[in-house]
């Protein structure tokens, strides 16, 4: 049984997305949307440059997740929900080196 | 035993292997430190997490990481490609973390030091020659036996790579090398900005073979097969399987000479690639790549009670103890899906019927409809990966031929 967070933690998170994540992932036509916080797990997706975008994993695990866990140390984790083979304009694609 | 070993990952921004490394370093619990060659939107909020560094440059790598880490102590380095395997190599000598030495390191990128190298050592290479790109083709052509392969001393994947039976073909080749290597998705420098390798073309089927060192001992963890032939002009990897078919004693052949070519090489720690051919005279090494094989290819791989060679990788950096170094008995193989014709990816149809072929675990589309694709010599993506995996290696091989046969792409 899922438990749903407090309204105090989903806003508090949507606070951190709204004033610190996004304003930085729009320098590459991205953004962030937050779906649900249960069981102290942010639910987010990835949309604009982030959808499908080649360092979408890095932006998330060493980015957004280090910086909500360190602001509100109660989350355990950030997933990303988003469908990454539908993105249309990611910033970086994978190739060869 | 995770929690506080620091990880740092060489993460290209264009690299397919971001995924599968992450997910690693999540399963294994470390404190993850990701760098890349341009700065991530997120770096001034965690700089504990993000950097930025020029892989171009390894010493310049090196010095960065050094005064980062003098607050944020890290337990171990990985590259996850040809690039950042330097880097990374030069990070380690410097911390004193598990790697090769950053020489051999180097030799392994370079396709001409390479085989000065195992040519010095006895090994059977094809004749080569290593010809500046300011020289006039015509005559450079003078000074090589046909059939040849002309090829960039360090692009991986094929990308570059064409064979020439003439020397109107030789000029031809020389001059798109030479196009390749100028055009803004290239980054090469040093030597490999300035000249080409041109060598024997070697017969024969191929293989790969993935390996990991571990105190100057090779050990593999897989041999594939590529069973379509790649006898040119262009050699698009398609098909990788494993096992192997080949007979026991031809298997043997090939551990034998890649160890040998490991060691010709100088390299002691971490994983390998390498590429071999092998006709009547036995096993000819194309190149050992000091890195783990390449696009998405190592989703065939899991190890014991289903360990990814990702995981085994950083087990293997940080000096953790891995349990086994068994490659799960069923067959398993992937299909690069090629770029069949340049032009901007319009559609992808039958995503659904190909997954559902028997033996298929999964079809990964890595390009997006809108975006530009070049084939080969000159592109530098695939479309995507079919995997699958059965009881033998020729139901997998059918597998991934039925599934491709059901992709459609449209690209106008």
């Amino acid at each position: 049984m899922t438990e749903a967070a407090t309204p105090d933690l989903k806003s508090r998170v949507q606070e951190l997305i709204d004033t610190m994540i996004n304003p930085a992932v729009a320098g590459h036509g991205g953004f962030v949307e937050l779906l649900d916080v249960q069981d102290n797990r942010v639910y987010l997706t990835m949309g604009g440059g982030c959808q499908g975008c080649g360092a979408a994993d890095v932006t998330l695990k060493a980015g957004i997740e280090r910086l909500i866990k360190e602001e509100i140390p109660e989350v355990v984790e950030v997933l990303d929900t988003t469908d990454h083979s539908q993105g249309t304009n990611p910033y970086y694609t994978a190739g060869k080196s | 035993m995770g929690g506080s070993a620091r990880l740092l990952l060489l993460l290209p921004t264009r690299t397919y292997r971001t995924e599968d490394f992450i997910d690693a370093a999540h399963t294994l619990g470390v404190d993850l430190v990701c760098a890349s060659e341009k700065p991530s939107t997120l770096e001034a909020l965690a700089p504990d997490s993000l950097l930025t560094l020029d892989f171009a440059d390894p010493d310049a790598a090196a010095s960065s990481v050094a005064g980062w880490s003098k607050e944020r102590p890290l337990a171990a380095v990985v590259g996850v490609d040809d690039v950042t395997a330097a880097a990374a190599a030069a990070i380690a000598a410097r911390l004193g973390l598990r790697a090769s030495a950053p020489s051999a390191v180097a030799a392994a990128r370079d396709k001409f030091q390479m085989r000065q190298c195992l040519a010095a050592a006895g090994l059977r290479v094809p004749r080569f020659r290593r010809i500046a790109l300011g020289e006039n083709p015509v005559l450079a052509a003078r000074g090589v036996e046909f059939p040849c392969v002309l090829k960039p001393l360090s692009l991986s994947a094929s990308r570059g790579v064409i064979r020439a039976n003439t020397t109107e073909q030789f000029v031809v080749a020389f001059k798109r090398i030479t196009a390749l290597l100028a055009r803004d998705d290239v980054t090469v420098s040093g030597d490999a900005a300035r000249y080409l390798l041109a060598e024997e073309y070697v017969p024969g089927l191929e293989v790969a073979l993935e390996g990991l060192l571990i105190d100057g001992r090779l050990h593999v963890l897989a041999l594939f097969d590529k069973p379509d032939p790649l006898e040119g002009p262009f050699f698009e990897e398609t098909i990788y399987i494993t096992p192997s078919r080949l007979p026991e004693v031809v298997q043997q052949a090939i551990r034998t000479t890649t160890a040998a070519a490991c060691a010709a090489l100088g390299l002691t720690e971490g994983p390998i690639h390498a590429e071999l051919r092998v006709n009547d005279d036995g096993p000819w090494v194309l190149e050992i790549a000091a890195r783990s094989i390449g696009g998405l290819c190592s989703r065939t791989l899991r190890f014991g009670t289903g360990m990814t060679l990702e995981e085994i990788i950083l087990r293997h950096a940080l000096g953790w103890p891995i349990d086994t170094l068994e490659r799960q008995r069923p067959a398993a193989g992937v299909m690069m899906i090629p770029i069949p014709r340049g032009g901007t990816l319009k559609a992808v149809q039958g995503v659904e019927d190909a997954k559902a072929t028997a033996h298929v675990e999964d079809v990964v589309i890595s390009v997006h409809v809108g975006q530009e694709v070049v084939p080969l010599p000159e592109g530098w993506q695939y479309l995507g990966f079919i995997f699958a995996r059965a009881a033998a290696p020729a139901d997998v091989e059918d597998a991934l031929r039925i599934a491709h046969s059901r992709l459609k792409f449209r690209i106008a």
